[in-house]
C-alpha cells in the first residue's frame, strides 16, 4: 500500500514544473517518507540544472544535415513498394509517378540551360589575362560597364563581437568548472559579410560531401570534463581551438 | 505483374531525376537581375587574390587539439560512426599570389598541424651557467609524410582548381607559403613596394559563401570572393625606416577578415590582414610578405623565428605596480617608467637561451646590439634582423644592481614561441612520462572510445616525427599504443629510461608490436 502510495506522489513529482508545487497529500507523504523527499531533492536539483543551462540554439549545419538524412531516408522509404497494395492507389501513384518524371524533366532541361556557370564550366574558361596596373578611374569605369557576372543571393551576417584573432565569441563558461567549453555547435561558419560588398566574383563550390562532425568530449586531468566542436566549414584565417597558439605573437620571444 | 514493374521502373527514374536536379545548383535563373547598387561591382579584377581550401581530418583535428592551449588529458566520448581519417573541417581563405603567378601566400589559421614535431620539453638537469650550449632543438624541417600530406586547393579567380603545394610556414610573419605545380597558373597582379599614404582607398578581399544554393543530396557549398572598402588611417614605420604595417579602417570588420588581401582601388596588391585592433585592420605589406615567401622558397621548408624563450611587455606599457611587482624598488621603479623604453621580462622558458644567459623575469633589456628599444615592435624587429642562430648584445638593468650589464646571448630557433611556453602545460598522456622526447605526439583514450579503436585502453598516435625510430619502425598517426615493454600505458614509468620500447599497438582493430630503440635525449647517459 506504502510502495502504491510512493508511486503516486512520485509520478506527481515527475510532473511537476520547476516553479510548481506538490498536493497537499504528497507533502504530507513526503514528511513521512525519506526515500520519496531524496527523490523529490534530486528532481529539483535536476531540473535547476537543466533549467539554468538555458536555449540551445540549433547547430549551423542542423538544416543542412536535416535535409541530408530526410534526403536519405525518403530514398530509402522509396525503395520499399510494400503500400501499393490497392488498385486504387496502385494507379494513382502511376500517374503522380508520372507527372513527377515530366515536372523534373521540365525543370532540369531548364535548369540545364539557364543556370550560371558552374565549377565545371568555369574550369573551361581561359584564364584571366594579366592586367597592368591601369589607374583607378579607368578600372573602376571598365567594371562597371561589364554586366554584373553575380548571382544575388543573401550573404549571412556576422553578428559576432569583433575582436583579435584569439578574442572569440561564444564562450559559454560551465558553471563550477575552471575550464570554458567553447561551443561552437551553435554558432555560425565564419562568414566575412558584415560590410556590404562593393565586388564579387562568381561562385565556385566546395565538395563538402566527406565532411563528418566533430565534437568530442574531453577531460583535462583534474576531473573537469568538456566537449569541443568545431564547424565544419569556416570562412577567414580565425583559429579553430580557443587560447590555440597565434601565429607572429606579440610579447613571445 | 508487368503495371508493378512499370510503377516501380516510374519511380526510380523520377527519383533519378529529382537527385540529378537537386545537383543542380544556382537560385532560380528566372529572377531577374537585381538592380545594380550604388558602389556595386566597382571593385577592380583581382586575378592575383585566390581562394584556399585548406581540410582537416580528424586526426589533424587531434592534432590541433593537442598542440594547443587546451588542457587535454584524454578523450572520453566520440560519435560511434567517427572515423579518424574522414575531414571533419574545411576552412575556406584568400591567398595572395605573387608576381611569378606561381607562389601563394596565406595565413592558414590551422598552419601548425602542418608543421613537424614539437620540441621536447627541456630536461629537468639544472641550469648551466651563461656558457655557450647547444640551441634547444627547433622544429627541423620535414619532407611531409603520407599522413600529413597537407589537403589544400587552390581556386584561381576564375574559379578554375589549381594543384598547389605546401611548401613551408613563414615564422616571421605567420604567413604559409604553397607553390601552384603549373607555372604561371595565375595571372599575377601588380604589387605596390613603395609606401603606401594615409587616406587611401583599399579593398579587402575574403572569400564568403553562397547561401542558396546547396544541393540535396551531394552536398556541395557554393563561395565566392567579395571585396570590402576600407581606407589607410595609419602606416606604422619600422625602426629601420620601412613600412611594418599599416592600419585600415573599414565599415564593422570582423575577424572573418583576418587573412583577407588588401589591394589598392589601382588592383595592386599592398599587403594581407593579419590581425585587428579595435575597428582596424592591421596589414603587413606587400614588401614583407615577398621577403617572407623568399625565405621559404630558399630554404624550401619552414623557416623558424629567431627564439629567446620569453615573454615581456614594453615598460612604455606596463603600469607603476606591475614594475614594483618584478622585484623593483620603488625609486628604480620610478625611474624605470620615466624613461619609457626596454622591455621588462614577465617570464622564461626554462632551458633556452635566456634561462642559459641567466636572465631572469623583472629583467630590463634596454638594448639589443646597442639600438635602443622603445617599444615590443622594436624588440621583435631587432631580434628578427639578428636572425636565429645568431648571437646577440643586450644591456640590461636588473633589479638588484646599480648599474646597466652587457649580455651576450645565443639565440635559438623556433616555429611558434608560443609552443615552449605550451609545453610547460603539456599534459603528458599518463603521469609521470611523455613520449615527446621520442619524436611520438599522443593523446590518452578513455576506455569507451578505444573500444571503438579496437582496444580497451591506449594512446592515440597524432604524430610521429619522420626522422626517427620510431618512424622508420612503422608507428603511424593513427594507431592506439596499446601497452610499452609489455605494461599497459597506464602503468608504464620511463624511470629508469629504458634502453628500447616495444610498442603494441592497435591499428585498424588488428594488433601490431613495434620494438624501437629509445632515442637519446640530451642529459641521458
Amino acid at each position: 500500500m506504502r510502495k502504491n502510495i510512493c508511486e503516486l506522489v512520485r509520478r506527481e513529482l515527475d510532473e511537476l514544473m520547476l516553479d510548481e508545487t506538490c498536493s497537499t497529500a504528497a507533502l504530507g507523504h513526503l514528511r513521512e517518507c525519506g526515500a520519496c523527499r531524496e527523490f523529490q531533492e534530486k528532481q529539483t536539483k535536476l531540473r535547476q540544472i537543466v533549467g539554468s543551462l538555458g536555449t540551445v540554439a540549433a547547430p549551423a549545419d542542423f538544416d543542412f544535415r536535416l535535409r541530408a538524412r530526410l534526403a536519405n531516408e525518403s530514398s530509402s522509404a522509396a525503395s520499399s513498394f510494400s503500400f501499393l497494395a490497392g488498385p486504387v492507389l496502385r494507379r494513382g501513384f502511376a500517374a503522380v509517378a508520372v507527372l513527377v518524371v515530366f515536372a523534373t524533366g521540365a525543370y532540369l532541361v531548364r535548369n540545364t540551360l539557364n543556370r550560371p556557370g558552374t565549377s565545371e564550366q568555369m574550369a573551361k574558361q581561359t584564364p584571366a589575362v594579366r592586367e597592368t596596373p591601369k589607374p583607378p578611374q579607368e578600372t573602376v569605369t571598365r567594371n562597371t560597364q561589364e554586366p554584373p557576372k553575380t548571382m544575388d543571393v543573401a550573404v549571412v551576417q556576422n553578428k559576432r563581437s569583433q575582436g583579435n584573432r584569439t578574442g572569440r565569441a561564444g564562450l559559454v563558461a560551465i558553471r563550477n568548472r575552471p575550464l570554458a567549453t567553447k561551443e561552437f555547435s551553435s554558432t555560425g561558419a565564419e562568414v566575412i559579410g558584415n560590410a556590404e560588398p562593393v565586388g564579387t566574383s562568381t561562385p565556385f563550390s566546395i565538395d563538402a560531401s566527406s565532411l563528418q562532425y566533430f565534437r568530442v568530449s574531453v577531460d583535462d586531468g583534474r576531473g573537469n570534463a568538456k566537449t569541443i566542436s568545431v564547424p565544419t566549414i569556416s570562412f577567414g584565417s580565425q583559429r579553430l581551438m580557443q587560447n590555440a597558439n597565434q601565429f607572429a605573437p606579440k610579447r613571445v620571444w | 505483374m508487368n503495371f508493378r514493374i512499370t510503377i516501380r521502373v516510374a519511380v526510380l527514374v523520377a527519383l533519378c531525376f529529382g537527385v540529378v536536379s537537386a545537383q543542380t545548383p544556382s537560385p532560380s535563373p528566372k529572377k531577374p537581375a537585381p538592380p545594380a547598387r550604388a558602389g556595386r561591382d566597382k571593385a577592380p579584377a583581382a586575378p592575383q587574390v585566390v581562394t584556399i581550401i585548406h581540410r582537416l581530418n580528424a586526426l589533424k583535428m587531434f592534432r590541433l587539439l593537442a598542440r594547443s592551449q587546451q588542457q587535454v588529458q584524454a578523450i572520453s566520448s566520440l560519435d560511434w560512426s567517427f572515423n579518424l581519417m574522414d575531414d571533419v573541417h574545411t576552412n575556406v581563405i584568400a591567398g595572395l599570389a605573387l608576381d611569378d603567378g606561381e607562389t601563394i601566400a596565406a595565413w592558414l589559421p590551422e598552419a601548425e598541424v602542418e608543421f613537424g614535431p614539437v620540441p621536447a620539453p627541456p630536461s629537468e638537469a639544472p641550469e648551466a651557467p651563461a656558457a655557450p650550449k647547444p640551441p634547444v632543438a627547433a622544429f627541423p624541417s620535414m619532407p611531409n609524410t603520407f599522413f600529413d600530406a597537407p589537403d589544400i586547393t587552390v581556386i584561381g579567380s576564375d574559379g578554375r582548381q589549381l594543384p598547389a603545394k605546401y611548401i613551408g610556414f613563414d615564422a616571421v610573419t605567420g604567413l604559409s607559403i604553397l607553390r601552384l605545380t603549373k607555372k604561371n597558373a595565375v595571372a599575377a597582379g601588380t604589387f605596390k613596394y613603395e609606401p603606401v599614404n594615409t587616406g587611401e582607398a583599399v579593398l579587402l578581399y575574403q572569400p564568403e559563401p553562397v547561401q542558396g544554393a546547396r544541393p540535396l543530396l551531394r552536398p556541395r557549398l557554393y563561395a565566392r570572393m567579395a571585396a570590402i572598402e576600407g581606407r589607410i588611417q595609419t602606416v606604422l614605420a619600422s625602426p629601420s625606416g620601412g613600412v611594418a604595417r599599416f592600419r585600415v579602417s573599414a565599415a564593422k570588420l570582423s575577424p572573418g577578415n583576418i587573412g583577407g588581401v588588401a589591394l589598392n582601388q589601382a588592383g595592386e596588391t599592398i599587403g594581407i590582414v593579419d590581425g585587428l585592433e579595435g575597428n582596424e585592420a592591421s596589414i603587413l605589406p606587400a614588401t614583407l610578405i615577398k621577403r617572407a615567401a623568399q625565405r621559404v622558397l630558399d630554404q624550401q621548408a619552414s623557416v623558424p623565428r629567431p627564439w629567446l624563450g620569453v615573454k615581456g611587455e614594453a615598460i612604455a606599457a606596463l603600469k607603476f605596480d606591475e614594475i614594483v611587482n618584478h622585484g623593483w624598488a620603488l625609486n628604480q621603479a620610478a625611474a624605470l617608467a620615466n624613461k619609457h623604453r626596454g622591455i621588462m621580462l614577465t617570464s622564461i622558458v626554462p632551458g633556452s637561451p635566456a634561462a642559459l644567459a641567466a636572465l631572469r623575469a623583472g629583467d630590463v633589456i634596454l638594448k639589443v646590439d646597442d639600438k635602443d628599444i622603445q617599444s615590443a615592435d622594436d624588440f621583435t624587429w631587432w631580434l628578427e634582423q639578428a636572425g636565429p642562430s645568431s648571437f646577440v648584445a643586450f644591456t640590461v638593468m636588473r633589479p638588484d644592481r646599480p648599474v646597466e650589464e652587457e649580455l651576450n646571448v645565443k639565440l635559438s630557433q623556433m616555429l611558434e614561441p608560443s609552443f615552449s611556453f605550451n609545453l610547460r602545460n603539456w599534459v603528458t598522456p599518463v603521469k609521470g612520462f611523455s613520449l615527446l622526447d621520442q619524436g611520438i605526439e599522443t593523446i590518452a583514450l578513455r576506455p569507451p572510445v578505444a573500444t571503438q579503436l579496437g582496444t580497451t585502453a591506449g594512446l592515440l598516435v597524432v604524430y610521429v616525427d619522420p626522422v626517427t625510430a620510431a618512424f622508420e619502425a612503422g608507428l603511424q598517426p593513427g594507431d592506439v599504443i596499446q601497452s610499452i615493454n609489455g605494461k599497459s600505458v597506464a602503468v608504464f614509468k620511463t624511470d629508469p629510461k629504458p634502453a628500447t620500447y616495444t610498442f603494441e599497438v592497435v591499428r585498424k582493430k588488428e594488433k601490431l608490436v613495434f620494438t624501437v630503440p629509445a632515442k637519446k635525449t640530451p642529459g641521458t647517459k
